[in-house]
Formats: C-alpha cells, sequence, structure tokens
C-alpha cells in the first residue's frame, strides 16, 4: 500500500488515487462542514430561544405544548438551514417555521378552522374608532390590566402585534411570517391597537 | 346637545389633514415612506389633538413590549434542546458522507484494477472511520439514556401519563408518536413490576416512547425507538455509572431499559416487552 501513498508512482497509479483520497477528504469535509453549518446555526437561533418560547407559548397558552413546538423548529431549522439565504433575516425565517409548525398541531389545526372578522372591514362595529385624544393618554404602569386585554384579543390580531411590538419584526417580515399581504399586517396591528384600547377603557382615568 | 362632541369626533376623522387610525399605527412603527413620514411629523408640529394620539400610541406600544414578554422557558429546556440539537447533526453528517459515497462508487463503472485496491482501502478507511464515530456515537447515546433515566428520578418529575394500566398508556402515544407498540398486560409482567406511566421523549433527535416501571421499588426507564430511524444498539455499554443498559430488538422497534435493579430482573422485563409485540 505504501507505494500508492507515493507521488513518483506512474501516472495510472496517479490517476487511481485520486478518488480515494478524494473520497476520503470528502468523507471529512462534509463531517466538518456539517459541523460547522450547525455552530453557525446555533449561533443564529439559541439566542432566539426565550424569544420562540415566548411567541410559542402565546400561540399554544400551553408550557409543554410550547417547549414541543420550539423543539420541533429548531429541528427543522437546523434540517433546513441549507435554504436559509445569508444575509436575509433569519429571525423572520425561523419564526416562519415555528408558526408553520404550530399550524400542523392539533391546537394550531382547530386554531386555524376558527374564522375572525378582522379582515372584513366592513363587518366591523363602528365602536372601534378611535376615542378622542383627551381620553387616549391612559397610564399603562398596571400590566394586568394589558395582560387580561392581550388575553382577550383575536389571536390573529395579538399574533401580529405581537411580532411587532415584542419581537420588534418589521411589516415586510411580518407578512412573510403570516403569509398575508402588507396591508393586512397593517390593518391587523392597527385594529389590534384599537382593540386594546377599547378594552382598557374602563381603566381609563384611574391609576392602570 | 348630545350630539355635539360625536359630531366634533367623526369629523376629526374624516379631516384629511388628521392622522387616521392605520397610518397612525404605521408611523408609531416607523413603517411609513420617508415622505409620509416627514409630512406627519411636519402636522405634528402644529396639531395638538395628533401629537397627544401619537404620544399613547408611543405608550400603548410600549407597554405591549413589556406585557407581550411574558412567558420565560423553564430552566432545563435549554439543556433539552441542545441536547436534541447536538443528537441531531451527529446523525446528519454521517447519513449525508453516506449518500454522497453512494453515489460515487456508483458512478465510477470503469475503474482499473489498481483503482480497485485504492477504492478497497478507501472503504476501509472509511468503514473504521464509519465504525470510530459509531462507537463516539453510541457512548453518547448511552449518556443521553442515562441522563433521560436520572431526570426521572428527580423528585416531583411525574410522569405526562400516569397510570399502571397499559389501556391508558398506549392509546396516549396515539398521534404523538410516528409508530405503534403493544404493553404486556399486568398479569403479564414479572414479579413485583409495575407500570407507574410514560412520557413522549427525544433519543438521537428521534421521538421515542419511555416507559417508566418500577421492579422491586427500583426505577425502571425503557425506551422504544422506531427501529427503522432509530440509533444502533451494538455497541452500547452493557453497564454505564453503575446502571445496567438492556436492549433488545424486534422487527419494529429498539427497545433500550435502563435501571440499577440486578440486571436478571431488568432481562424478564424486557423479554415480556419483546414477547408483548409478538402478539400484535
Amino acid at each position: 500500500m505504501a507505494v500508492m501513498f507515493n507521488s513518483q508512482c506512474l501516472p495510472v497509479y496517479a490517476v487511481s488515487l485520486l478518488p480515494r483520497n478524494l473520497r476520503h477528504t470528502e468523507a471529512l469535509r462534509t463531517m466538518s462542514s456539517a459541523t460547522t453549518r450547525s455552530a453557525d446555526f446555533e449561533q443564529l437561533a439559541l439566542p432566539l430561544f426565550a424569544s420562540l418560547y415566548n411567541h410559542a407559548f402565546w400561540l399554544t397558552r400551553n408550557q409543554a405544548e410550547a417547549e414541543d413546538l420550539v423543539q420541533e423548529t429548531f429541528s427543522k431549522a437546523l434540517r433546513a438551514f441549507d435554504t436559509f439565504q445569508t444575509g436575509t433575516n433569519f429571525k423572520a425565517w425561523i419564526f416562519r417555521i415555528l408558526r408553520n409548525t404550530f399550524l400542523t398541531t392539533r391546537t394550531g389545526i382547530a386554531a386555524s378552522r376558527t374564522v375572525f372578522l378582522e379582515d372584513h372591514p366592513d363587518a366591523l362595529d363602528s365602536a372601534a374608532a378611535d376615542p378622542t385624544p383627551e381620553d387616549t393618554l391612559i397610564r399603562l404602569d398596571n400590566q394586568a390590566a394589558l395582560h387580561a386585554a392581550l388575553e382577550q384579543l383575536q389571536p390573529s390580531l395579538r399574533e401580529a402585534l405581537l411580532l411587532c411590538d415584542v419581537e420588534e419584526i418589521k411589516y415586510k417580515d411580518i407578512a412573510l411570517i403570516l403569509d398575508v399581504p402588507i396591508g393586512t399586517v397593517m390593518s391587523r396591528i392597527s385594529r389590534a391597537r384599537r382593540t386594546l384600547r377599547q378594552l382598557l377603557q374602563p381603566h381609563l382615568g384611574e391609576s392602570l | 346637545m348630545n350630539q355635539t362632541p360625536q359630531t366634533t369626533q367623526s369629523t376629526e376623522h374624516l379631516d384629511p389633514h388628521h392622522l387616521d387610525p392605520d397610518k397612525l399605527s404605521a408611523f408609531i412603527d416607523g413603517e411609513l415612506p420617508p415622505a409620509e413620514q416627514q409630512g406627519i411629523e411636519r402636522h405634528l408640529t402644529g396639531c395638538h389633538a395628533c401629537t397627544l394620539r401619537v404620544l399613547s400610541a408611543t405608550q400603548l406600544k410600549a407597554a405591549t413590549a413589556r406585557a407581550g414578554h411574558r412567558f420565560a422557558p423553564p430552566p432545563e429546556a435549554l439543556t433539552r434542546l441542545t441536547a436534541q440539537l447536538r443528537s441531531q447533526t451527529q446523525t446528519q453528517p454521517q447519513l449525508q458522507a453516506e449518500t454522497k459515497r453512494t453515489a460515487r462508487i456508483y458512478s465510477m463503472p470503469s475503474l482499473r484494477p489498481a483503482a480497485w485496491a485504492a477504492l478497497a482501502a478507501a472503504i476501509l478507511l472509511t468503514v473504521s472511520l464509519l465504525a470510530w464515530r459509531q462507537l463516539h456515537q453510541t457512548s453518547t447515546l448511552a449518556t443521553e439514556l442515562l441522563d433521560q433515566h436520572l431526570a426521572t428520578l428527580s423528585t416531583g418529575a411525574a410522569p405526562q401519563v400516569i397510570s399502571t394500566d397499559r389501556h391508558t398508556v398506549k392509546p396516549w402515544f396515539q398521534g404523538r408518536l410516528p409508530f405503534s407498540f403493544n404493553l404486556p398486560d399486568a398479569t403479564a409482567l414479572p414479579p413485583d413490576t409495575t407500570l407507574k406511566g410514560a412520557d413522549l421523549t427525544y433519543l438521537n433527535g428521534q421521538p421515542a416512547a419511555l416507559l417508566l416501571f418500577t421492579i422491586h421499588k427500583h426505577e425502571v426507564s425503557v425506551f422504544l425507538t422506531q427501529r427503522a430511524t432509530g440509533p444502533t444498539l451494538t455497541t452500547l455499554p452493557g453497564t454505564r455509572a453503575g446502571f445496567t443498559l438492556q436492549t433488545a430488538t424486534t422487527p419494529d422497534l429498539h427497545i433500550i431499559a435502563v435501571s440499577d435493579v440486578n440486571p436478571a430482573d431488568l432481562d424478564l422485563l424486557v423479554a415480556s416487552l419483546v414477547h408483548a409485540q409478538s402478539l400484535a
């Protein structure tokens, strides 16, 4: 075998060496590139763990389900990491996977069957109009009131609002995550805020 | 004259100079085109009402951001996640390497004899490399199994489904696992062996059923994984850190039991589980 490693041997050996060398180094390269890829993935994804968990909990309303959902999201995202285009928004990419994964769960399927009217402005009640400016300066240091109001929001409005205010994702990326036009994102967020205000109305004037 | 304020309010909304709710919302999110954004800023310098509304909307946005950050993951969740990712990473490159290798071998039909010798050498190298990796992987698997078993021993870790009845445990896994299995009836279990409950878990990144038994008050964890996708068990050590690891394979399943009970009793339990699969 030693002669085969000798670079001075006949051309036929040199040629025949090629596949072996290639194959060996390729196996190593595949492994090392996969390890690097996985390290890159972890570097991008792990800092988002708490955010993804928080959002998963808002979607599922259940601790175990939220954790399962995040685990599955990470697993899918790692498998699909090759398709992620460097330079694009990783956070939006993985939140989209989270949402799509959620939609395949039992809770997600049930939620997607529920039809809300928020995307049909004609069906809205007129009471959603803005309160007068004097009413709007409310003190929002009472977290409980706001928590309760967020709980009462329609899920699709809440989802868009949380992606915008909590996750600070831009409208165009929220549109990608939710798979809706950007105009729908804009109206959902606006309507979510008006609804929150309405729900907080009873607390106006008191120290919230 | 109750209508006066309402009229004032509605005309304000219709006034093209004032911000409509959607515009206001997009404005505070910084989502309007620069020209529109600047136009609104100019309007705000002269409009007290709209300035108040923008201020109020900004307050609500900040409060929503605080209130929305509400659910923190349990402290051990990150550990579970990273363990899952690591095991997934370990199985992936091997599969990829194998696929590429196979493709290459099939695409070389006209090699000379010397090349075949080189090929044999390469295969030898690859096989030893894979064997080394498998050994490394099974050692990781043993650690993972032991970690999960120890986690079930910790106080307060109640199983996801609590039952001594196979008729409760088995249906619970329906829709949770991509495979099915049989459980022996209570009478078919070895003496003083009780099924306490079960958990859904992950081994090597694959879903697994974790059955929790007790034998003479010793806790036993039994992991059931799909044979097609499950880890290779041949090189798994028989004991680790004082715990016995007992494995068995049926046509569809890998069964791995971990416990500190004496190995003979553990054998009986594993045998009863293997037997139950053949009753399908």
